[in-house]
């Protein structure tokens, strides 16, 4: 599903912040991404959700080598992947609900077709009972919660998830993580970033470990 | 899984209005905006209105001025005046194209001078130029050259087509026109700059939006007609603030124009000036504005939105 080969990445002119990447991820499978701050977590985050192309090597998703495909089949792979971030990035003006659903509006989608599906999935998130809330009244961890909610309501098969409890506690970090896992059941392949340790070795999947550019993988 | 809330709901579902803009209104510098597309607006109303006037105007004098021709017969020693009167009244209404010859009175001859010679002043003694006013029932068809080559059988006579001062009219509204034109043009260079500036600073702040909208899997072109939206909406807004006051405007001014100058002295600049009536036309004209501003704003809006988008991306 995910593959990288030989993928370097480097900010203009500057260092490389990733060097020589070669991995395979199989679909369904739950991996940490982990490495301390600045190992260039948020940017393997970057190139896989597509938003940065590699200055050298091939990133392959879904089978399809990422470097050969246009603006328009970059589009539609990229509604195949869900991001999450640290920062929950809500549009404040928008409530829970709309929020959730702006993946699906935005493919042009009646909000008649979507509403059930939404409600049920902010009711399985527990926010069955803030639909109508704006984002400035949420909680850190129910504001986290609209964010996953926003990135698996299009049934995306990756979700990527950009250090997601770093602004819960951890209690709630845990649950969070739990709610990952019931999606990654469902089929969903996930990359979780974080350098919480409490959280790693609370859950036993496999750990993606960066430093210094370079990737490892530990079980 | 999943976290029990006890929270109280906000709203049923069931009963949800329309869904939010997904760019807000106050986030596009609304009102900034629609004040500056106002005044382009009502700037290009009040220069299409100057030009349709000066057009109407132009076109009134050439075809009044067009309609009529004079003979002047000059005093020469030994002819009778009355006599080359009468004489070239006749010639001039046997010109195929003419509907009407007539001699000015001595009276209304008099009267003529009067602005340069005052009132009162007893010309019987001195002879002066007298003048035939030749109506024509079709310009086009008047055969003017025949009515000069018969002319020249009365001694002192001449003709004055107007031609030269019609022509002179045509070049000052033609200049008048053009510069209207120009100014329009300009006008709507300033205005396509201003809003490609506030678009440029909506984007940037608003560049949050605009990620998340991208990282959602939102194509450019979606992103592009909420923004552009937006615009439209400001667009009209200040197109119709706009046309309305150019429309009042000149409203105004033809009452202004009306009550301050004094009947007669009004009827005499009517003639040269024209009405200040825009007339059902240049109303129209100026209405016309205001959907033309309002898609100039959405495209615009659009292009550099695109052009914003297409760099980010």
């Amino acid at each position: 599903m995910i593959e990288f080969s030989n993928v370097g990445l480097r900010y203009g002119q500057g260092p490389e912040i990733l060097r020589d990447l070669n991995f395979r991820i199989e679909p369904g499978t739950f991996h940490f991404l982990t490495g301390p701050s600045g190992s260039g977590k948020t940017s393997l985050l970057k190139l896989l959700l597509l938003s940065l192309r590699p200055t050298r090597g091939r990133v392959t998703l879904f089978g399809k080598d990422t470097s050969a495909l246009d603006q328009d089949a970059l589009l539609q792979m990229r509604r195949h992947i869900g991001i999450v971030f640290q920062e929950f990035r809500l549009l404040d003006h928008l409530t829970t609900f709309e929020n959730v659903a702006l993946p699906l509006r935005v493919l042009g989608e009646p909000e008649a077709s979507y509403r059930a599906n939404v409600t049920e999935l902010l009711e399985w998130v527990g926010l069955g009972q803030r639909l109508d809330a704006l984002p400035a009244v949420l909680s850190g961890g129910e504001k986290q919660r609209a964010a996953i909610a926003r990135a698996v309501i299009g049934r995306p098969d990756i979700l990527l998830a950009d250090e997601p409890t770093g602004n819960v506690d951890p209690e709630l970090s845990l649950r969070l993580v739990r709610l990952f896992a019931e999606l990654n059941k469902m089929g969903t392949t996930i990359i979780l970033a974080t350098h919480e340790l409490p959280l790693l070795d609370a859950f036993p999947f496999p750990r993606m470990i960066l430093n210094e550019g370079e990737i490892v993988f530990a079980d | 899984m999943p976290i029990e809330l006890k929270l109280p709901r906000f709203a049923g579902i069931e009963n949800r209005e329309r869904a939010a803009a997904i760019v807000p209104e106050r986030s596009v510098a609304g009102r900034t905006l629609v004040l500056l597309i106002a005044i382009m607006t009502f700037l290009s109303g009040v220069t299409l209105g100057g030009v349709v006037l000066v057009q109407k105007s132009a076109i009134a004098w050439s075809s009044d001025v067009g309609r009529e021709m004079t003979i002047q017969i000059r005093p020469v020693e030994g002819e009778v005046m009355d006599s080359n009167l009468r004489t070239a009244v006749a010639l001039a209404e046997a010109t195929p194209g003419v509907a009407a010859a007539r001699a000015l009175t001595l009276e209304e001859s008099q009267k003529l001078l009067e602005p340069w010679l005052g009132a009162g002043l007893d010309l019987t003694a001195i002879d002066i130029p007298r003048l035939v006013v030749v109506q024509l029932a079709d310009p086009a068809e008047a055969d003017v050259e025949k009515l000069q080559r018969d002319l020249a059988a009365v001694k002192g006579a001449s003709l004055d087509t107007h031609a030269a001062w019609r022509q002179q009219l045509n070049v000052m509204a033609g200049t008048i026109v053009a510069s209207g034109l120009l100014v329009l043009t300009l006008i709507v260079v300033a205005t396509v700059l201003a809003i490609v500036f506030a678009t440029r600073g909506t984007m940037a702040s608003n560049r949050e939006i605009v990620d998340v909208l991208h990282f959602i899997g939102a194509s450019n072109n979606f992103i592009a007609g909420e923004f552009q939206g937006r615009f439209l909406t400001i667009g009209f807004r200040g197109g119709i603030f706009g046309g309305l006051a150019a429309l009042l405007f000149f409203l105004l001014v033809g009452v202004a124009a009306g009550s301050v100058v004094p009947q007669e002295a009004g009827q005499q600049l009517g003639i040269l000036f024209g009405r200040f009536a825009l007339g059902i036309d240049g109303m129209f004209g100026i209405l016309a504005v205001v959907p033309v501003i309002a898609a100039l704003t959405a495209i615009t809006s659009r292009m550099t939105v695109r052009r914003f988008l297409q760099k980010t991306s």
